[in-house]
């Protein structure tokens, strides 16, 4: 009678947490989309940065004309002359769901307009991260360490820089599919059904389609499966949950047109292939093992091994012959990266010269994962205890992510999931044992927390939270009032409710040790809530379009790129072409429509080297590349005004760098004082007189009569120049934004003259440009 | 599709012109002539009449005419100009340096002659053409050798030159059998200066001093690099004439007969007035102005223009090339002309085939390369405007459709995936229908 | 040593045959399967090595169906095989109904990549 009624309890109990957890679920989700909302609040709804606004015209395409329009598309607005195959060269994942998302909207009349929905996929889809993470921690570790590793990564900062309203990138879906591919490897490992492969596959399939860190699960999926092999944990189960996975994730991934045959030809997945060809050997091997008597084995042992080495050596040799007489001896540059993760940073300027792919420093971890670098040890020693197909893929996740964190920055958001999970899993472990043994020495209590649990069975869900909530109280265990922290309390009281009944026998810690441990740890929640929230609400909403300052006398808004680029949408042709750094190449072909030279996608080095060659050659050069590219329009970001550091000044010297590295009479050595990067009046001479300089500080001295740069902290080395090739069209209100016109070529050649004819020649080109001339200060 | 904009663009040739060279009216043409001395106008007046027969109309006003102004609310009221004044310091009105150099920017025509001693004036609207007058003001082009024969001795500064530009464009079909009597400064011109032709040189024993003084040192200018007469059409294709002499324009030189000195042939009537009438035709856009209409383009055997081509289409080009008469459109024949098809660099170069009516035609295949590519006609031949048309298209790949499909090399391929789908329906029954 | 190890092998091909031989028939019809799949495969990429690697996405569709089904169908063997203890408490026809939706999710993706 008392076991069934126990059993009955349990029951309940169990159906209980279910409910409960699936609240606790749905605030996570709410959780996560508020918190990266404070972009929209604070600034506006507009979408950020740079990739993002490429993204956004891709979807504005793809929403007005369908789905084989957009899958054909050659844009011939960006990359001129060469144009750009948007269909064949972009990850179409996100900009599929945006447009499916818009799509069933529309139909179901609720007329959202194409920006709305761009602006809020990366907060929706956040929250599915935060429920995929609780199924994939379910999997390894129980439900009480998925809820906890939700909420973490509900509001994880790193995870939170790249998906804060507005921020309509790749990486905003991308991290969701990537644990749920994960999930749903582990899910298939754990039951070994063939519908969870396929789910698989197709997850596998629409993480493909978001983002080329898809070769991250095609590596680390064969790392385990061989972990596993290698570590005698073979069973059908992991056959069943890799071979069809590599089958239809290739034939998917090929299915993607950015990857194509890209999906066999290349060596980032031969690793799956090879893991493929391995794990069905031993797959053979275990079978012949267990139709045969164990002498018949070891005499089919020998006999294989000893057809196999000769086998073995035949093909090495083949294989060595092949590679000898290859002139590269096989390695490519790409393999080379793969083995050396810095090679392509150091060797390829263009990709060392953009920030996020430079290794990170020791305090952005702190920043991005803050705690969770604290709790990740943890984590890894409570997946050792034991240690499961499932929970050994998540040590491995976490230590293959925490060595690519280490190489790019970027890679930071592949770490965060990661920490996420290891931290829940510690954090639960770590309330279960303190719990436990806190009620295991308060007999009182534990019985009070019984007699509470026995009330729920005929009272309603309502006074049971109110019973969970007393019981909390009793502990005084609520420090702060989190919403999030007391559900996560609540869910450890029920988990160790159940538990302590279950099996009495545990580790028991001293009732003030473990008092004392708990309190720490709530505070180290507490603490990581602050810090994410500030994280989300200071340090990544800006959108980076629009600045803002705070001085001693307010708020200062600099909203100086919207202002130039509608200039240029306003003021110059239709077919006009722009050429600016080709950091804002997506927001000129999206904001001002006009036709760029080279943009963000960086796929042709040549162009963006001869884009580099003209900034920093001398201005009749530089014409002259631009008017062969048909150029009408020069675009230079310019700080030295109010300060803003990002500005093309800055970024000088990968333009050199990048251009050198394919026209050789650019050299940086040109352009360095004694090493040193200077533009006060010990600069080169070759400084002083490319264009990116001219055009940068062109009329500076102007402002303030001195000259005076705020970024590089110095009076410029030349004040007072002129334009000969180029004029000045329009400035924007803190000179952030310059653009500059292409003269076109004099209409009659003068003869060259040593005399005074040149006062006469400057008295009437002064007079036009004071025509044109806007002063920005008006 | 999304709107793929072709736009067409005439570089500097109908829009700039319409102010001096209307089509609609060219024979209403206004010219205003600045003079130093009212007399001018009746011994020059062959020259103003050769003009005026040909249906131009000319104001004359003295240069330092305070009322001379070349515009009023921002139009010009002027075609063209005619600056017989060298020795002007300061003109008149609102006239100024860079009002004339403004009113051949925007595409009028100029005739300026500069003489023995002219203006610092004259002489920085030539330098800002690309001719540079001898700096000695009181030198005059001087010629031992090939000097007009005359009844009084002189000090041979009226000298003779049949050195003309070969050019039939610039000065006629017709030859030109007498040569030209020439007396005032010689100019030089930049070799590298594309845009300034030397309409008539000097010979080559010719040389550039002061015949009053005693030659100290060796003359500046010297030989056949003197030039008398230049042309210049700047790059949109206004033209000017400059001139070392105002003299040569004037009756007397006109009418009088020349023999050339050691040669025995004496000619009746001095070349002048043919060589500058001619050469007032061409500044004046009488000959040698083409324009370039009806461009088109379209896939072989469709009528309407794409948007957008394929690559490896088919397509025609055509254009139509006139050139003004004097008084109509005639068709414009030459076997010369070429179009490009071009992104960064020619990937095709054709020459066009015409039907000698004015209609150029060709028909290619669009290279395997996609990216915004342009037709271009450059068209640059001497003493003619120069045809510059460009026309943006963009060349796209194949759609996901257009590829090659059933390619006989892949049957087996389709079959083994055909025989692999029935395989697995005939498993599942086999398999079903087991138990 | 060389009669010895034809001996064995000859020993070791017997006790096989034996031991196979008592497998079920729906096992083995399942293993004729895959061998259908797994030579009709191997012939493709013999006459990819004849012919030549031009559509490259119809050789790889026409290779990938091959060992796609053969992978599926080795997948339904080791759930359907009664000495599997480890899928003791998955139905056979629920394994079955899984390897019916694999292998369509298949042959449309291989009928999408094969053009």
């Amino acid at each position: 009678m008392a076991a069934s009624e126990d059993s009955n309890q349990s029951k309940i109990r169990t159906a209980f947490g279910g409910v409960l957890a699936f609240f606790i679920l749905v605030l996570i989700g709410v959780l996560a989309f508020s918190i990266r909302l404070f972009s929209v609040i604070k600034y506006e709804s507009v979408i950020h940065e740079f990739d993002p606004y490429f993204n956004y015209r891709v979807t504005q395409f793809l929403t007005k004309n369908g789905i084989y329009d957009f899958w054909n598309w050659f844009d011939d607005r960006t990359w001129y002359p060469l144009g750009r195959v948007i269909g064949g060269t972009v990850y179409p994942g996100l900009t599929l769901t945006a447009g499916s998302i818009w799509w069933i909207l529309n139909s179901l009349n609720i007329p959202l307009s194409v920006e709305t929905v761009c602006v809020f996929t990366a907060p929706i889809f956040s929250a599915n991260a935060a429920w995929a993470t609780y199924l994939l921690t379910k999997e390894v570790k129980g439900t009480g360490a998925g809820l906890t590793a939700a909420a973490l990564l509900a509001m994880v900062p790193s995870y939170i820089s790249r998906s804060v309203a507005g921020s309509y990138d790749n990486e905003a879906v991308a991290i969701f599919a990537l644990i749920f591919t994960f999930y749903l490897y582990i899910k298939t490992l754990n039951t070994g059904s063939l519908f969870y492969a396929t789910l698989n596959a197709i997850a596998y399939f629409y993480m493909v389609c978001s983002w080329g860190g898809y070769t991250f699960i095609i590596n680390l999926i064969p790392m385990h499966v061989l972990l596993c092999i290698v570590t005698g944990r073979y069973s059908s189960r992991l056959y069943i949950a890799y071979a069809p996975l590599v089958v239809l994730g290739t034939l998917l991934a090929a299915l993607v047109p950015v990857v194509g045959f890209n999906a066999v030809m290349t060596s980032e997945h031969f690793a799956s292939f090879l893991v493929f060809i391995i794990i069905h050997v031993v797959a053979l091997v275990y079978y012949i093992k267990g139709i045969l008597s164990p002498k018949m084995f070891k005499v089919a042992v020998t006999l294989v091994v000893s057809v196999g080495l000769v086998v073995c050596c035949a093909v090495v040799a083949v294989l060595i012959a092949l590679v000898a007489s290859s002139p590269t001896k096989g390695w490519s540059g790409r393999s080379l990266s793969l083995l050396d993760p810095t090679y392509a940073s150091k060797y390829i300027p263009i990709i060392a010269s953009v920030s996020e792919h430079q290794p990170p420093t020791w305090p952005s971890y702190f920043m991005d994962i803050n705690v969770l670098a604290f709790l990740v040890p943890a984590g890894i020693v409570a997946c050792f205890l034991p240690l499961s197909d499932a929970s050994s893929f998540v040590v491995l996740y976490i230590v293959t992510s925490v060595y690519f964190s280490g190489v790019m920055v970027r890679l930071m958001l592949v770490l965060a999931p990661a920490a996420c999970i290891l931290s829940g899993i510690a954090l639960s472990e770590a309330f279960d044992v303190l719990t436990r043994s806190i009620k295991f020495q308060l007999p009182g209590l534990a019985e009070n927390s019984q007699i509470d649990a026995g009330d729920t069975t005929s009272s309603s869900v309502v006074t049971q939270d109110d019973a969970a909530k007393t019981n909390k109280n009793e502990d005084t265990l609520k420090e702060r009032p989190s919403r999030k922290n007391r559900k996560k309390e609540k869910e450890h009281v029920e988990k160790t409710s159940i538990k302590s009944q279950i099996k009495k026998r545990l580790l028991v810690l001293p009732l003030e040790a473990s008092v004392a441990a708990i309190f720490l740890l709530v505070l180290l929640g507490a603490f990581y809530v602050v810090h994410c929230v500030w994280a989300a609400a200071e340090a990544y909403s800006a959108p980076s379009i629009v600045l803002t300052s705070h001085s001693h006398d307010g708020l200062h808004v600099f909203d100086d790129f919207r202002e130039a680029y509608a200039w240029l949408r306003h003021n110059t042709e239709v077919d006009d072409k722009v050429a600016s750094w080709w950091d804002y190449g997506y927001q000129t072909t999206a904001m001002a429509n006009r036709t760029v030279i080279v943009d963000n996608n960086t796929w042709n080095n040549t162009h963006i080297a001869t884009v580099g060659t003209a900034m920093s050659s001398p201005e009749k050069a530089a014409w002259e590349i631009f008017n062969s590219l048909d150029v009408k329009y020069v675009l230079v970001v310019f700080g030295g005004l109010v300060g803003y550091p990002s500005d093309d000044i800055n970024k000088f010297l990968w333009m050199v760098r990048i251009g050198g590295g394919v026209f050789p009479h650019i050299r940086e050595p040109d352009y360095l004082r004694d090493g040193q990067y200077r533009v006060d009046s010990q600069a080169t001479p070759t400084m002083l007189n490319c264009l990116m300089y001219k055009l940068s500080y062109f009329r500076f001295v102007e402002t303030d009569g001195k000259a005076f740069d705020r970024v590089r902290r110095t009076e410029i080395g030349k004040k007072h120049f002129k334009l000969t090739h180029f004029e000045e069209v329009f400035t924007t209100h803190h000179w952030m934004v310059r653009i500059y016109k292409l003269k076109p070529p004099k209409n009659r050649i003068r003869v060259k003259t040593k005399k005074s004819k040149s006062k006469a020649s400057s008295t009437t080109s002064s007079k036009r440009s004071g025509k044109r001339k806007k002063n920005p200060w008006q | 599709m999304s709107r793929f904009v072709v736009f067409l663009t005439l570089i500097a040739l109908l829009p700039t012109l319409s102010f001096s060279f209307t089509p609609e009216s060219p024979t209403d043409r206004r010219i205003l002539v600045l003079l130093d001395d009212v007399s001018l106008k009746s011994s020059h007046s062959l020259f103003f009449k050769s003009l005026q027969s040909r249906g131009f109309e000319l104001e004359f006003k003295l240069a330092d005419d305070p009322k001379i102004s070349l515009q009023r609310y921002g139009q010009y009221l002027y075609d063209g100009l005619i600056l017989f004044s060298p020795t002007i310091e300061r003109f008149g009105g609102s006239v100024d340096l860079a009002a004339i150099l403004d009113f051949v920017d925007s595409g009028h025509d100029l005739i300026m002659s500069a003489d023995v001693s002219a203006s610092d004036l004259i002489r920085e609207i030539a330098t800002e053409c690309g001719v540079e007058f001898d700096e000695d003001p009181a030198a005059m082009v001087i010629d031992h050798t090939s000097f007009a024969v005359s009844d009084t001795e002189g000090d041979h500064t009226l000298i003779v030159s049949d050195d003309f530009i070969k050019s039939d464009v610039i000065l006629g079909k017709e030859k030109i059998e007498a040569p030209v009597l020439f007396r005032g400064i010689g100019h030089s011109t930049n070799p590298a200066n594309s845009l300034v032709l030397k309409a008539l040189s000097a010979s080559p024993a010719a040389y550039s001093a002061n015949p009053k003084s005693k030659l100290s040192n060796p003359p500046s200018l010297t030989g056949s690099a003197i030039s008398l007469v230049s042309v210049v059409q700047a790059r949109n294709n206004a033209r000017v004439l400059i001139s070392g002499s105002l003299s040569m324009f004037s009756n007397r030189l006109f009418r009088s007969g020349v023999q050339k000195a050691g040669s025995s042939t004496k000619h009746e009537k001095s070349g002048n007035e043919q060589f500058l009438t001619e050469l007032s035709r061409w500044v004046f856009h009488e000959r040698g102005h083409l324009k370039a209409v009806n461009v088109s383009h379209q896939n072989v055997g469709e009528a309407n223009e794409p948007s957008m081509y394929r690559i490896k289409d088919d397509l025609e080009y055509s254009v139509e090339i006139y050139e003004w008469s004097g008084t109509s459109w005639e068709p414009y024949v030459a076997e010369d002309v070429q179009v490009q098809f071009y992104m960064m660099s020619p990937y095709v170069l054709k020459t066009l085939s015409t039907n000698q009516k004015g209609l150029y035609y060709t028909a290619f295949k669009v290279p395997d390369v996609y990216g915004v590519f342009q037709f271009k006609v450059e068209y640059q031949r001497l003493g003619y405007t120069s045809l510059s048309l460009s026309k943006q298209i963009p060349v796209r790949p194949f759609r996901h459709n257009e590829y090659e499909r059933f390619i006989t090399a892949a049957f087996p391929y389709y079959g083994s995936s055909f025989s692999m789908m029935a395989g697995f329906f005939i498993f599942t029954i086999v398999y079903l229908y087991n138990k | 040593m060389a009669r010895s190890t034809t001996k064995d092998a000859q020993a070791l091909f017997h006790s096989l045959r034996s031991a196979y031989s008592a497998t079920p028939t729906n096992l083995k019809i399942i293993d004729l399967y895959v061998i259908f799949a797994v030579l009709t495969a191997i012939i493709q990429v013999g006459y990819m090595a004849i012919v030549g690697s031009f559509p490259f996405n119809s050789f790889l569709s026409g290779v990938l169906s091959c060992v796609g089904t053969a992978v599926l169908a080795v997948c339904l063997r080791i759930q359907v095989n009664k000495e599997n203890k480890e899928f003791k408490d998955l139905p056979p026809e629920r394994a079955f109904a899984d390897f019916v939706l694999c292998n369509l999710v298949l042959h449309l993706v291989i009928m999408n990549f094969l053009g």
